[in-house]
């Protein structure tokens, strides 16, 4: 879209009496959900092409000679659209009436219920009796492979899920068989989409309960579900999710579009690993190591006598950090690792073996790094160590005999005897491995769906994250326990919340300097300095 | 605004005779004893009748074959006003959705009948039933099995022949 000012550039137009400025090439649909006026339809997606043939978004155009489909015709000068008057509405209805006759109804047992379009139109418009005698065309249901349920009676033939497969993974498996009335999507081969990468895409785009998913069939309703803004924290690539919990455990996760990093879309392999936030054997309580084992406490009762026991002296400090912690905990590490007379942090994290692109927007790619924080991790001066798979690189903390400090990591490849050397063994940590066990104070620390704060992806983009789930008894965010020490330590005042743990970043990292979370925002923001990308390109 | 005060007329007392009350009610209690007919129930031997709008604990409607007619759609736990029905759906070996759990805890029940006026599958009612005693306050949380099995008759929340009260 041209946005350089120039006059012919400009269109104006009247919608609904209500006069719209939009550049020249923009539909009516999308001109006049500029002003929230929402025109029912089902077959465009602003990430796909418009076939315009669900005919719901036909709207009267004066001097037109018939209604016009608003989703593929471009808006002109001075052009008069009614989208309210008899006409389109009276199409509406007809167009929605022959939608139920053939569709079952089964809306007590339909998984989209509670967020069907089909559902949504009817009940603002339609007709509250169907007229129709004939019986109904039944297919039953189909397996369509991978994470994908087909239910062909509740289908509207909206195609979105076939152009999804061509256009965007490019990779088609999914057509229209038959015609009229017994026209049905299929697959090509019995696989269907097994093993298509992004073929969870087709259930969020369904408008109906055509697609359904087989990992929340029957789990929960839509409107039960709670719904917060999260970043997936399953591949660097840092894709803007939709986190939906219902009785504090996260239910599922679905994409939230944002155009610059990952449009409307995101991959299989993040949306289906989501069950590690519900996981129970969680650190309720800091832990004080005594005589006979570790035993719960208060979190006074675990930083005094650290306070004390850091004031001692200054003994070598070395430090593990776990990529999955925010930029505010991994941060406040930082500082409170210079208030301890400064020593290396180290960090581990897995690597895939190739990366997954969307072909149809390959910004969009299952990163190589299975961690959403790498980027920030290095940007605060942190190293990585140990091997492609996460484990491995730590033979200089086993031996450590100075203060050791260990941020979030599951040091699930290390014995029990880990640390033993330590003069002082800090664990944060939200699970209780093997490892901790000669750790002096171990600190509940919560999750990311569990606490408020940012990551930083692979290109450099802030993102923010905000909390779903309500945390297991006195788990804290990690940057705030860590900060309380590292203030103590250097005699500042701790930070009064993740906000302004933020803000303390940026006076480590010059990459994070005048960012604010007001100013990343949902959509996040890119770091300062420019930073290479995985091709070798440099970006600003 | 100024308060209007309605002096009251009390009868003073020593002044007043109370005889032509009493035997005013006097007559009302002899009328009673001779009168044809009693107005004592004799329960428990002698069940008394209620209405079939009266909305009692819940009945579970079931299939021909034993299985509950719920489809585990999760209105009556949503529009609920006492949040007592526990719902978790799954689906059975021929592919129905059907209720894993279904609990209503008849402590918490406000007798209200919501969910029975908004079940899609005329599947919950609530029942003309009112000896609902147990020993155990546990007891009153029904299970699925338990709705099932209540035999007593389910309320008409509305009369057939007339359903919008004309």
């Amino acid at each position: 879209m041209g946005e350089n000012g120039q006059k012919q550039d400009i269109v104006t137009l009247t919608i609904d009496g209500r006069e719209v400025t939009v550049p020249k090439g923009t539909t009516i649909l999308q001109a006049a959900e500029a002003v929230g006026n929402r025109i029912p339809h089902y077959c465009y997606h602003p990430g796909l092409s418009a076939p315009a043939q669900c005919r719901l978004c036909l709207v009267e155009v004066e001097g037109a000679p018939k209604l016009a489909p608003s989703c593929i015709t471009d808006v002109q000068d001075g052009q008069v659209v009614h989208t309210e008057s008899a006409s389109a509405k009276g199409m509406r209805q007809g167009v929605l009436e022959f939608y139920l006759a053939n569709h079952p109804l089964d809306c007590p047992i339909c998984d989209q219920s509670g967020e069907c379009k089909l559902q949504d139109y009817v009940f603002e418009e339609g007709r509250k009796h169907g007229r129709s005698r004939e019986p109904k065309r039944v297919f039953g249901r189909d397996d369509f492979g991978g994470d994908v349920l087909f239910y062909g009676d509740r289908c509207v033939m909206c195609t979105r899920c076939v152009r999804f497969m061509d256009e965007m993974a490019q990779d088609p498996r999914l057509t229209v068989v038959e015609r009229g009335n017994r026209s049905i999507i299929d697959t090509f081969f019995e696989e269907g989409v097994e093993g298509a990468p992004y073929a969870g895409n087709i259930v969020d785009i369904c408008p109906v309960g055509a697609l359904v998913s087989k990992d929340f069939l029957h789990k929960a309703r839509a409107w039960d579900l709670d719904h917060t803004p999260s970043v997936c924290p399953n591949c660097s690539q840092g894709c803007n999710i939709d986190l939906q919990t219902r009785d504090n455990l996260v239910q599922r996760l679905k994409p939230r579009p944002n155009l610059d990093v990952n449009q409307y879309w995101m991959c299989d392999y993040g949306r289906h690993r989501y069950e590690w936030m519900n996981r129970g054997d969680r650190i309720e309580a800091p832990l004080q190591r005594g005589a006979g084992g570790h035993e719960a406490t208060d979190w006074p009762g675990v930083l005094e006598p650290i306070f004390t026991r850091m004031a001692d002296g200054a003994a070598p400090v070395r430090a593990l950090a776990s990529p999955f912690a925010s930029n505010e905990a991994l941060a406040a590490l930082v500082y409170l690792v210079q208030g301890l007379g400064g020593g290396e942090i180290v960090f581990r994290s897995p690597r895939a073996d190739e990366e997954i692109p969307l072909p149809g927007f390959p910004k969009l790619t299952r990163r190589r790094d299975l961690v959403p924080n790498r980027r920030g991790a290095e940007l605060l001066g942190l190293s990585r160590v140990g091997e492609e798979d996460g484990t491995g690189g730590l033979e200089e903390l086993k031996d450590h005999s100075g203060t050791l400090i260990v941020l979030g990591d599951d040091l699930t490849d290390l014995e029990s005897d880990f640390g033993a050397h330590a003069s002082l063994y800090l664990y944060l940590g939200s699970h209780f491995p093997p490892a901790a066990a000669e750790a002096d104070v171990v600190m509940p620390i919560t999750t990311h769906a569990e606490e408020e704060g940012t990551f930083t992806n692979y290109e450099g983009r802030v993102q923010r994250f905000w909390p779903a789930l309500q945390g297991p008894g006195a788990a804290r965010p990690a940057w705030l326990p860590l900060s309380l020490l590292a203030a103590h330590l250097n005699g500042t005042t701790p930070p009064s919340g993740a906000d302004e743990a933020f803000v303390r970043a940026g006076e480590l990292a010059p990459e994070f300097q005048g960012l604010t979370y007001e100013s990343i925002g949902t959509r996040g923001a890119l770091v300062n300095e420019p930073v290479t990308l995985p091709g070798g390109k440099l970006r600003s | 605004m100024a308060a209007t005060v309605k002096v009251m007329r009390r009868p003073e007392a020593g002044k007043t005779s109370y005889l032509r009350a009493t035997l005013k009610g006097m007559q009302l209690t002899f009328k009673h004893l001779i009168r044809p007919g009693t107005v004592t129930v004799q329960y428990p031997e002698e069940e008394p009748e209620i209405s079939p709008r009266w909305r009692g604990t819940h009945v579970m409607e079931t299939h021909a074959d034993g299985r509950p007619k719920c489809v585990a759609c999760g209105l009556c736990p949503t529009v609920c006003p006492a949040n007592c029905i526990r719902l978790v759906g799954g689906e059975d070996d021929m592919g129905n959705r059907y209720p894993i759990v279904y609990e209503i805890d008849e402590f918490r029940c406000i007798f209200c009948g919501m969910c029975q006026e908004v079940c899609p599958v005329e599947a919950i009612h609530v029942g003309v039933h009112f000896e609902n005693a147990e020993y155990t306050r546990e007891r009153f949380v029904y299970d699925l099995d338990r709705l099932m099995e209540q035999d007593h008759p389910s309320t008409l929340l509305w009369d057939p022949s007339d359903p919008r009260s004309e």
